[in-house]
Protein backbone atom coordinates (compact mmCIF):
# COMPACT_ATOMS: atom_id res chain seq x y z
CA UNK A 1 0.00 0.00 0.00
CA UNK A 2 3.09 2.30 0.68
CA UNK A 3 3.93 2.14 -2.73
CA UNK A 4 0.71 1.34 -4.78
CA UNK A 5 -0.90 4.54 -3.11
CA UNK A 6 1.46 7.28 -4.99
CA UNK A 7 1.68 5.20 -8.25
CA UNK A 8 -2.36 5.45 -8.34
CA UNK A 9 -2.10 9.30 -6.93
CA UNK A 10 0.62 9.99 -10.06
CA UNK A 11 -1.75 7.96 -12.53
CA UNK A 12 -4.56 9.92 -11.46
CA UNK A 13 -3.24 13.26 -11.36
CA UNK A 14 -0.70 12.61 -14.42
CA UNK A 15 -3.90 11.10 -16.52
CA UNK A 16 -6.12 13.77 -15.44
CA UNK A 17 -3.92 16.97 -16.73
CA UNK A 18 -3.65 15.26 -19.73
CA UNK A 19 -7.21 15.01 -20.42
CA UNK A 20 -8.30 18.08 -19.19
CA UNK A 21 -5.75 19.34 -21.82
CA UNK A 22 -7.38 18.28 -24.71
CA UNK A 23 -11.31 19.25 -23.08
CA UNK A 24 -12.97 22.89 -23.37
CA UNK A 25 -13.68 24.53 -20.21
CA UNK A 26 -17.73 23.79 -20.26
CA UNK A 27 -16.96 19.88 -20.39
CA UNK A 28 -13.86 20.13 -18.02
CA UNK A 29 -16.48 21.46 -14.98
CA UNK A 30 -17.86 19.91 -12.16
CA UNK A 31 -21.08 21.86 -10.75
CA UNK A 32 -19.33 25.31 -12.14
CA UNK A 33 -16.06 24.58 -10.73
CA UNK A 34 -13.11 24.18 -13.81
CA UNK A 35 -11.17 21.16 -12.78
CA UNK A 36 -7.41 22.55 -14.63
CA UNK A 37 -7.00 25.38 -12.57
CA UNK A 38 -8.52 23.63 -9.31
CA UNK A 39 -5.66 21.08 -9.91
CA UNK A 40 -3.19 23.65 -10.49
CA UNK A 41 -4.20 25.50 -7.36
CA UNK A 42 -3.41 22.58 -5.48
CA UNK A 43 0.12 21.80 -7.52
CA UNK A 44 1.34 25.22 -6.02
CA UNK A 45 -0.14 24.68 -2.42
CA UNK A 46 1.51 21.00 -2.59
CA UNK A 47 4.29 22.97 -3.79
CA UNK A 48 4.48 25.26 -0.62
CA UNK A 49 4.69 22.31 1.42
CA UNK A 50 7.55 20.58 -0.08
CA UNK A 51 9.60 23.93 0.29
CA UNK A 52 8.19 23.59 4.35
CA UNK A 53 9.26 19.90 4.20
CA UNK A 54 12.85 21.32 2.83
CA UNK A 55 13.58 23.59 5.92
CA UNK A 56 12.37 20.89 8.26
CA UNK A 57 15.01 18.53 7.02
CA UNK A 58 17.75 21.66 6.73
CA UNK A 59 16.92 22.33 10.27
CA UNK A 60 17.17 18.68 11.66
CA UNK A 61 20.28 18.23 9.84
CA UNK A 62 22.17 21.01 11.11
CA UNK A 63 20.49 21.45 14.89
CA UNK A 64 21.26 17.17 15.13
CA UNK A 65 24.87 18.15 13.68
CA UNK A 66 25.34 20.96 16.44
CA UNK A 67 23.89 19.17 19.46
CA UNK A 68 26.81 16.39 18.29
CA UNK A 69 29.50 18.62 18.06
CA UNK A 70 30.26 17.64 14.82
CA UNK A 71 33.38 19.08 12.67
CA UNK A 72 32.23 22.10 11.55
CA UNK A 73 29.41 22.41 13.79
CA UNK A 74 30.19 26.77 14.03
CA UNK A 75 29.09 27.18 10.17
CA UNK A 76 25.74 24.99 11.00
CA UNK A 77 25.13 27.18 13.61
CA UNK A 78 25.54 30.10 11.10
CA UNK A 79 23.27 28.46 9.18
CA UNK A 80 20.61 28.08 11.66
CA UNK A 81 20.79 31.63 12.50
CA UNK A 82 20.53 32.53 8.87
CA UNK A 83 17.58 30.47 8.28
CA UNK A 84 15.47 32.13 11.82
CA UNK A 85 16.48 35.62 10.87
CA UNK A 86 15.42 35.14 7.58
CA UNK A 87 12.02 33.70 7.77
CA UNK A 88 10.77 34.28 11.22
CA UNK A 89 10.16 38.30 10.56
CA UNK A 90 8.98 37.47 7.00
CA UNK A 91 6.38 35.04 8.33
CA UNK A 92 5.45 37.49 10.81
CA UNK A 93 1.80 39.57 9.21
CA UNK A 94 3.38 42.92 7.65
CA UNK A 95 -0.14 44.29 9.44
CA UNK A 96 1.61 44.31 12.54
CA UNK A 97 4.06 46.31 11.44
CA UNK A 98 5.89 47.21 8.54
CA UNK A 99 9.72 45.54 9.34
CA UNK A 100 7.61 42.31 8.74
CA UNK A 101 6.21 40.33 6.03
CA UNK A 102 8.62 40.62 2.84
CA UNK A 103 7.86 44.38 1.79
CA UNK A 104 10.30 46.78 1.09
CA UNK A 105 12.02 48.64 4.38
CA UNK A 106 10.95 44.65 5.98
CA UNK A 107 13.75 43.05 7.62
CA UNK A 108 13.68 40.33 5.47
CA UNK A 109 13.88 42.73 2.36
CA UNK A 110 16.88 44.44 4.39
CA UNK A 111 18.83 41.35 4.71
CA UNK A 112 18.28 39.98 1.13
CA UNK A 113 19.65 43.61 -0.84
CA UNK A 114 22.68 44.19 1.63
CA UNK A 115 23.47 40.70 2.80
CA UNK A 116 22.17 37.39 0.72
CA UNK A 117 22.25 39.04 -2.72
CA UNK A 118 26.25 40.58 -2.47
CA UNK A 119 27.12 37.26 -0.50
CA UNK A 120 25.50 35.68 -4.12
CA UNK A 121 26.91 37.61 -6.36
CA UNK A 122 30.71 37.59 -4.95
CA UNK A 123 30.83 33.70 -5.22
CA UNK A 124 28.95 33.85 -8.58
CA UNK A 125 32.13 36.46 -9.49
CA UNK A 126 34.92 34.38 -8.45
CA UNK A 127 33.90 31.99 -11.06
CA UNK A 128 35.35 34.41 -13.60
CA UNK A 129 38.86 33.93 -11.82
CA UNK A 130 38.41 30.09 -12.19
CA UNK A 131 37.66 30.34 -15.36
CA UNK A 132 40.65 32.86 -16.67
CA UNK A 133 43.19 30.58 -14.70
CA UNK A 134 41.72 27.30 -16.56
CA UNK A 135 41.30 29.09 -19.49
CA UNK A 136 45.48 29.22 -19.13
CA UNK A 137 45.91 25.98 -17.71
CA UNK A 138 43.94 23.40 -19.35
CA UNK A 139 41.56 24.76 -22.71
CA UNK A 140 44.34 22.81 -25.02
CA UNK A 141 43.59 21.74 -28.65
CA UNK A 142 44.75 17.89 -28.11
CA UNK A 143 42.47 16.59 -30.50
CA UNK A 144 40.53 17.73 -33.93
CA UNK A 145 36.85 17.98 -31.96
CA UNK A 146 38.98 20.36 -29.36
CA UNK A 147 40.54 22.74 -31.94
CA UNK A 148 37.28 23.05 -33.65
CA UNK A 149 35.43 23.90 -29.65
CA UNK A 150 38.42 25.96 -28.97
CA UNK A 151 38.10 28.31 -32.35
CA UNK A 152 34.50 28.18 -32.08
CA UNK A 153 34.77 29.70 -28.32
CA UNK A 154 37.13 32.06 -29.53
CA UNK A 155 35.33 33.64 -32.16
CA UNK A 156 32.05 33.93 -30.57
CA UNK A 157 33.76 35.28 -27.60
CA UNK A 158 35.51 37.65 -29.46
CA UNK A 159 31.57 38.57 -31.53
CA UNK A 160 29.49 39.34 -27.52
CA UNK A 161 31.93 41.92 -27.14
CA UNK A 162 32.32 45.64 -28.20
CA UNK A 163 36.37 44.87 -28.58
CA UNK A 164 36.02 41.89 -30.60
CA UNK A 165 33.47 43.43 -32.67
CA UNK A 166 36.12 46.12 -33.73
CA UNK A 167 38.81 43.74 -33.98
CA UNK A 168 36.39 41.12 -36.50
CA UNK A 169 34.91 44.09 -38.24
CA UNK A 170 38.73 45.85 -38.61
CA UNK A 171 39.31 42.73 -40.47
CA UNK A 172 36.29 42.73 -42.41
CA UNK A 173 33.18 44.48 -42.04
CA UNK A 174 30.60 41.81 -43.03
CA UNK A 175 32.37 39.05 -40.15
CA UNK A 176 30.09 40.11 -37.37
CA UNK A 177 27.03 39.34 -39.46
CA UNK A 178 28.32 35.77 -40.66
CA UNK A 179 29.07 34.55 -37.27
CA UNK A 180 25.47 35.35 -35.75
CA UNK A 181 24.17 34.16 -39.65
CA UNK A 182 26.38 30.91 -39.92
CA UNK A 183 27.08 29.68 -36.23
CA UNK A 184 24.61 31.10 -33.88
CA UNK A 185 21.48 30.51 -36.32
CA UNK A 186 23.22 27.74 -38.44
CA UNK A 187 25.17 25.11 -36.46
CA UNK A 188 24.40 26.54 -33.18
CA UNK A 189 20.25 26.33 -33.62
CA UNK A 190 20.17 23.20 -35.73
CA UNK A 191 21.79 21.54 -32.76
CA UNK A 192 20.45 22.88 -29.59
CA UNK A 193 16.99 22.41 -31.40
CA UNK A 194 18.13 18.58 -31.62
CA UNK A 195 18.95 19.08 -28.04
CA UNK A 196 15.83 20.61 -27.23
CA UNK A 197 13.88 17.73 -29.08
CA UNK A 198 15.37 15.14 -27.26
CA UNK A 199 15.08 16.40 -23.74
CA UNK A 200 11.21 16.89 -24.68
CA UNK A 201 11.23 13.36 -25.64
CA UNK A 202 13.14 12.02 -22.80
CA UNK A 203 10.73 14.08 -20.59
CA UNK A 204 7.68 12.60 -22.22
CA UNK A 205 8.85 9.17 -21.71
CA UNK A 206 10.08 9.64 -18.25
CA UNK A 207 6.07 11.31 -17.11
CA UNK A 208 5.09 8.38 -19.03
CA UNK A 209 7.57 6.16 -16.77
CA UNK A 210 6.04 7.42 -13.23
CA UNK A 211 2.63 7.83 -14.19
CA UNK A 212 2.48 3.68 -15.10
CA UNK A 213 4.29 3.13 -11.76
CA UNK A 214 7.84 1.79 -13.94
CA UNK A 215 9.63 4.59 -12.26
CA UNK A 216 9.69 4.61 -8.55
CA UNK A 217 12.63 6.63 -7.10
CA UNK A 218 10.90 9.89 -6.71
CA UNK A 219 9.79 7.56 -3.60
CA UNK A 220 12.88 6.40 -2.74
CA UNK A 221 12.89 3.27 -4.46
CA UNK B 1 37.74 56.83 -29.75
CA UNK B 2 39.74 59.60 -29.01
CA UNK B 3 43.80 59.09 -28.69
CA UNK B 4 44.28 59.71 -25.19
CA UNK B 5 41.53 56.54 -24.86
CA UNK B 6 43.57 54.23 -27.24
CA UNK B 7 46.50 55.28 -25.38
CA UNK B 8 45.08 53.78 -22.33
CA UNK B 9 44.03 50.79 -23.55
CA UNK B 10 47.24 50.03 -25.39
CA UNK B 11 48.56 50.56 -21.35
CA UNK B 12 46.47 48.10 -19.78
CA UNK B 13 46.50 45.35 -22.60
CA UNK B 14 50.23 45.69 -22.21
CA UNK B 15 49.54 45.48 -18.20
CA UNK B 16 48.11 42.41 -18.91
CA UNK B 17 50.47 40.54 -21.04
CA UNK B 18 53.08 41.39 -18.25
CA UNK B 19 51.17 39.74 -15.52
CA UNK B 20 50.28 37.04 -18.23
CA UNK B 21 54.23 36.34 -18.83
CA UNK B 22 54.94 36.31 -14.75
CA UNK B 23 52.30 33.72 -14.18
CA UNK B 24 53.82 31.69 -17.16
CA UNK B 25 57.40 32.31 -15.79
CA UNK B 26 56.29 31.18 -11.92
CA UNK B 27 53.85 29.34 -12.86
CA UNK B 28 51.81 31.14 -9.65
CA UNK B 29 47.83 31.19 -10.75
CA UNK B 30 47.82 34.79 -8.69
CA UNK B 31 49.09 36.71 -11.07
CA UNK B 32 46.20 35.24 -13.57
CA UNK B 33 43.39 36.63 -10.67
CA UNK B 34 45.51 40.29 -10.55
CA UNK B 35 44.91 40.49 -13.95
CA UNK B 36 41.07 39.79 -14.03
CA UNK B 37 40.61 41.70 -10.51
CA UNK B 38 42.57 44.88 -12.31
CA UNK B 39 40.76 44.32 -15.49
CA UNK B 40 37.52 44.40 -14.03
CA UNK B 41 38.03 47.01 -11.41
CA UNK B 42 40.15 49.55 -13.32
CA UNK B 43 37.02 50.54 -16.25
CA UNK B 44 35.09 51.16 -12.88
CA UNK B 45 37.41 53.68 -11.75
CA UNK B 46 38.10 55.35 -15.11
CA UNK B 47 35.26 55.50 -17.77
CA UNK B 48 36.37 53.68 -21.21
CA UNK B 49 33.56 53.52 -23.16
CA UNK B 50 33.39 51.31 -26.16
CA UNK B 51 30.52 50.96 -28.84
CA UNK B 52 27.96 48.48 -29.01
CA UNK B 53 26.33 47.49 -31.97
CA UNK B 54 22.57 46.26 -31.82
CA UNK B 55 22.26 42.60 -32.51
CA UNK B 56 19.16 41.61 -34.43
CA UNK B 57 17.72 39.60 -31.52
CA UNK B 58 17.71 43.03 -29.42
CA UNK B 59 16.20 44.83 -32.24
CA UNK B 60 13.39 42.38 -32.49
CA UNK B 61 12.41 43.07 -28.66
CA UNK B 62 12.75 46.50 -28.76
CA UNK B 63 10.45 47.00 -32.01
CA UNK B 64 8.02 44.69 -31.13
CA UNK B 65 7.39 46.67 -27.67
CA UNK B 66 7.82 49.85 -29.20
CA UNK B 67 5.05 48.56 -31.15
CA UNK B 68 2.72 48.27 -28.93
CA UNK B 69 -0.02 50.45 -28.60
CA UNK B 70 0.41 53.05 -25.54
CA UNK B 71 -1.08 51.64 -22.02
CA UNK B 72 -0.55 48.39 -23.35
CA UNK B 73 -0.13 45.60 -20.53
CA UNK B 74 3.18 43.84 -20.32
CA UNK B 75 4.08 41.23 -17.65
CA UNK B 76 7.75 41.27 -16.57
CA UNK B 77 9.45 38.75 -14.90
CA UNK B 78 12.35 38.25 -12.34
CA UNK B 79 13.19 34.77 -12.62
CA UNK B 80 16.46 35.36 -11.65
CA UNK B 81 18.94 34.62 -8.81
CA UNK B 82 21.33 37.40 -6.97
CA UNK B 83 24.39 35.80 -8.35
CA UNK B 84 23.10 36.97 -11.65
CA UNK B 85 22.50 40.31 -11.02
CA UNK B 86 25.09 42.12 -12.88
CA UNK B 87 23.80 40.69 -16.30
CA UNK B 88 20.07 40.24 -15.44
CA UNK B 89 19.04 43.42 -13.26
CA UNK B 90 20.07 46.09 -16.71
CA UNK B 91 18.08 44.10 -18.75
CA UNK B 92 14.98 44.11 -15.96
CA UNK B 93 15.55 48.43 -15.62
CA UNK B 94 15.80 48.90 -19.76
CA UNK B 95 12.86 47.26 -19.93
CA UNK B 96 11.10 49.07 -17.35
CA UNK B 97 12.05 52.42 -18.97
CA UNK B 98 10.81 51.52 -22.36
CA UNK B 99 7.66 50.48 -20.48
CA UNK B 100 7.25 53.28 -18.49
CA UNK B 101 8.12 55.79 -21.17
CA UNK B 102 5.19 54.80 -22.94
CA UNK B 103 2.78 54.61 -20.26
CA UNK B 104 2.46 50.77 -20.26
CA UNK B 105 1.21 48.91 -17.32
CA UNK B 106 3.04 46.76 -15.57
CA UNK B 107 2.88 43.69 -14.40
CA UNK B 108 5.49 41.83 -12.40
CA UNK B 109 6.16 38.13 -11.02
CA UNK B 110 8.83 35.41 -9.86
CA UNK B 111 9.36 31.56 -10.01
CA UNK B 112 12.20 32.06 -7.53
CA UNK B 113 11.90 32.14 -3.90
CA UNK B 114 14.94 33.53 -3.25
CA UNK B 115 15.01 37.23 -3.20
CA UNK B 116 13.06 37.23 -6.64
CA UNK B 117 9.93 39.20 -5.14
CA UNK B 118 12.32 41.82 -3.44
CA UNK B 119 14.14 42.36 -6.47
CA UNK B 120 11.36 43.02 -8.41
CA UNK B 121 9.89 44.95 -5.80
CA UNK B 122 13.54 47.20 -5.51
CA UNK B 123 13.78 47.44 -9.20
CA UNK B 124 10.13 48.31 -10.32
CA UNK B 125 9.87 50.99 -7.66
CA UNK B 126 12.91 52.64 -8.29
CA UNK B 127 12.05 53.43 -11.73
CA UNK B 128 8.59 54.10 -11.74
CA UNK B 129 9.68 56.69 -9.03
CA UNK B 130 11.17 58.05 -12.04
CA UNK B 131 8.45 58.25 -14.34
CA UNK B 132 6.12 59.32 -11.38
CA UNK B 133 3.97 55.84 -11.80
CA UNK B 134 1.78 54.79 -9.19
CA UNK B 135 1.84 51.07 -7.65
CA UNK B 136 -1.65 49.60 -8.24
CA UNK B 137 -2.63 51.72 -11.15
CA UNK B 138 0.34 51.57 -13.33
CA UNK B 139 1.90 48.82 -12.40
CA UNK B 140 2.04 45.50 -9.63
CA UNK B 141 3.76 43.20 -8.18
CA UNK B 142 2.86 39.52 -7.68
CA UNK B 143 5.28 37.93 -6.16
CA UNK B 144 6.07 34.49 -5.78
CA UNK B 145 4.47 31.29 -5.62
CA UNK B 146 6.02 27.53 -5.49
CA UNK B 147 6.13 25.09 -8.88
CA UNK B 148 6.21 27.13 -11.27
CA UNK B 149 4.89 24.86 -14.50
CA UNK B 150 1.69 24.97 -12.46
CA UNK B 151 1.92 29.10 -12.10
CA UNK B 152 2.08 29.80 -15.89
CA UNK B 153 -0.43 26.88 -16.61
CA UNK B 154 -2.68 28.21 -13.78
CA UNK B 155 -2.51 31.84 -15.00
CA UNK B 156 -3.82 30.75 -18.29
CA UNK B 157 -6.86 30.35 -16.63
CA UNK B 158 -6.90 32.91 -13.64
CA UNK B 159 -4.50 34.77 -12.25
CA UNK B 160 -6.25 35.62 -9.31
CA UNK B 161 -6.48 31.65 -8.62
CA UNK B 162 -2.70 31.43 -9.17
CA UNK B 163 -2.64 34.98 -7.09
CA UNK B 164 -5.69 35.59 -4.50
CA UNK B 165 -3.21 38.23 -3.31
CA UNK B 166 -0.04 40.96 -4.46
CA UNK B 167 3.03 40.75 -2.95
CA UNK B 168 2.48 42.75 0.14
CA UNK B 169 -0.55 40.81 0.89
CA UNK B 170 -3.10 43.19 -0.71
CA UNK B 171 -6.15 40.94 -2.59
CA UNK B 172 -6.08 41.77 -6.53
CA UNK B 173 -9.94 42.23 -6.54
CA UNK B 174 -8.76 45.15 -4.57
CA UNK B 175 -5.88 46.91 -7.06
CA UNK B 176 -7.43 48.72 -9.80
CA UNK B 177 -5.33 47.45 -12.63
CA UNK B 178 -5.80 44.16 -12.19
CA UNK B 179 -9.83 44.56 -12.94
CA UNK B 180 -9.64 43.79 -16.80
CA UNK B 181 -6.76 41.69 -16.55
CA UNK B 182 -7.96 38.40 -15.09
CA UNK B 183 -5.96 36.00 -17.32
CA UNK B 184 -3.38 35.82 -20.59
CA UNK B 185 -5.89 37.24 -22.26
CA UNK B 186 -5.68 40.60 -20.90
CA UNK B 187 -1.52 40.48 -21.48
CA UNK B 188 -0.22 41.74 -24.79
CA UNK B 189 3.59 40.67 -24.24
CA UNK B 190 5.43 39.17 -21.97
CA UNK B 191 9.49 39.63 -21.33
CA UNK B 192 10.83 36.81 -19.36
CA UNK B 193 13.96 37.74 -17.70
CA UNK B 194 15.76 34.51 -16.41
CA UNK B 195 18.84 32.84 -15.66
CA UNK B 196 17.20 29.48 -15.36
CA UNK B 197 15.31 26.99 -17.41
CA UNK B 198 12.28 28.82 -16.82
CA UNK B 199 11.98 29.93 -20.29
CA UNK B 200 11.37 26.85 -22.36
CA UNK B 201 7.95 27.10 -20.13
CA UNK B 202 7.53 30.52 -20.73
CA UNK B 203 8.00 29.44 -24.33
CA UNK B 204 6.00 25.88 -24.70
CA UNK B 205 3.63 26.49 -22.55
CA UNK B 206 2.04 30.43 -22.19
CA UNK B 207 3.34 31.37 -25.89
CA UNK B 208 2.60 27.96 -27.56
CA UNK B 209 -0.60 27.50 -25.55
CA UNK B 210 -2.00 30.54 -25.16
CA UNK B 211 -0.42 32.91 -27.77
CA UNK B 212 1.10 35.45 -25.94
CA UNK B 213 4.43 36.66 -27.63
CA UNK B 214 7.06 36.26 -25.30
CA UNK B 215 10.62 38.16 -25.68
CA UNK B 216 13.16 37.17 -23.12
CA UNK B 217 16.44 38.44 -21.20
CA UNK B 218 18.55 35.71 -20.52
CA UNK B 219 22.15 34.82 -19.46
CA UNK B 220 25.04 35.08 -21.70
CA UNK B 221 25.60 30.69 -21.23
CA UNK B 222 21.86 30.38 -21.46
CA UNK B 223 21.46 32.42 -24.86
CA UNK B 224 23.07 29.93 -27.78
CA UNK B 225 19.80 27.73 -26.42
CA UNK B 226 17.21 29.93 -27.37
CA UNK B 227 18.47 31.07 -30.70
CA UNK B 228 15.89 27.55 -31.75
CA UNK B 229 12.90 29.80 -30.39
CA UNK B 230 13.73 32.65 -32.24
CA UNK B 231 14.69 30.85 -35.52
CA UNK B 232 11.19 28.81 -34.69
CA UNK B 233 9.53 32.36 -34.37
CA UNK B 234 8.29 30.78 -30.54
CA UNK B 235 10.15 34.00 -29.40
CA UNK B 236 9.97 37.25 -30.37
CA UNK B 237 13.40 38.82 -29.90
CA UNK B 238 16.35 37.90 -27.26
CA UNK B 239 18.68 39.85 -24.79
CA UNK B 240 21.67 37.79 -24.74
CA UNK B 241 24.31 38.66 -21.20
CA UNK B 242 25.08 41.21 -20.47
CA UNK B 243 25.70 42.51 -23.65
CA UNK B 244 22.49 42.13 -24.57
CA UNK B 245 21.21 44.14 -21.66
CA UNK B 246 23.91 47.09 -23.00
CA UNK B 247 21.95 47.18 -26.40
CA UNK B 248 18.63 47.66 -24.39
CA UNK B 249 20.17 50.69 -22.38
CA UNK B 250 21.37 51.82 -25.98
CA UNK B 251 18.02 51.30 -27.74
CA UNK B 252 16.12 53.10 -24.88
CA UNK B 253 18.87 55.78 -24.64
CA UNK B 254 19.07 54.93 -20.65
CA UNK B 255 22.72 53.91 -20.41
CA UNK B 256 23.21 52.49 -17.01
CA UNK B 257 25.54 49.10 -15.40
CA UNK B 258 25.07 47.47 -18.68
CA UNK B 259 26.90 49.79 -20.74
CA UNK B 260 29.36 50.88 -17.99
CA UNK B 261 29.93 46.79 -17.59
CA UNK B 262 31.48 46.29 -21.34
CA UNK B 263 34.96 47.74 -21.28
CA UNK B 264 35.08 45.42 -18.25
CA UNK B 265 33.88 42.34 -20.04
CA UNK B 266 35.73 43.26 -22.85
CA UNK B 267 39.25 43.67 -21.31
CA UNK B 268 38.40 40.32 -19.19
CA UNK B 269 37.02 38.36 -22.42
CA UNK B 270 40.37 39.42 -24.59
CA UNK B 271 42.79 38.56 -21.64
CA UNK B 272 41.02 34.92 -21.37
CA UNK B 273 41.15 34.28 -25.33
CA UNK B 274 45.36 35.82 -25.23
CA UNK B 275 45.84 32.90 -22.08
CA UNK B 276 44.12 30.27 -24.32
CA UNK B 277 45.92 31.09 -27.08
CA UNK B 278 49.76 31.81 -24.95
CA UNK B 279 48.71 28.75 -22.97
CA UNK B 280 48.13 26.16 -26.07
CA UNK B 281 51.61 28.04 -27.74
CA UNK B 282 53.53 26.82 -24.57
CA UNK B 283 51.97 23.59 -24.73
CA UNK B 284 52.73 22.89 -28.51
CA UNK B 285 56.59 24.03 -28.27
CA UNK B 286 56.69 21.67 -24.99
CA UNK B 287 54.92 18.20 -26.86
CA UNK B 288 57.74 19.77 -30.02
CA UNK B 289 60.73 19.45 -27.65
CA UNK B 290 59.41 16.39 -25.44
CA UNK B 291 58.67 14.65 -29.33
CA UNK B 292 62.35 16.22 -30.27
CA UNK B 293 64.07 14.50 -26.94
CA UNK B 294 63.33 11.32 -27.60
CA UNK B 295 63.65 11.49 -31.30
CA UNK B 296 60.08 11.09 -32.97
Amino acid sequence: MRTTLPVIIAFLSGFAMIFLFFLSPEYSSINGVELEPEILSWVTIVGGFTLLLGVVSIVRVNYTAVKRRKEGWGYKVATLVSIFAMAVPAIIPSSMSSLFGTGPGSIYDWLFNNLDAPMMSTMFAMLAFYIASAAFRAFRARTAEATLLLITAVIVMLWRIPMGEIVLSGIHENIPNLINTYIMNGANMAVQRGIIIGAALGAAAMALRIMLGIERTYMGK
Amino acid sequence: MSAGMIIAYILIIIAGGILLYMAFRTGDRRYIYFAVAFYVVFPVLVHLPLPTSISPEARQLYDAVDGLPDSSTVMLTFDYYPSTLAETEPMSRAALHHLFKKDCRVLTMTTIPLGGPSIAERVTREVAEKYGKVYGKDFVNLGYKANYVAVLKGMGSSIETIYPTDNSGTPLSEIPMMKDIKNYEGIDFIIAVADNAIIDYWISIVNSQYGVPVGTGVTAVMAPRYFAYIGAGQMTGMLGGMKGAAEYELLVNEAGTATKGMTAQSLVHLFIIVSVAVGNVIHFMERRGRRRRIGV
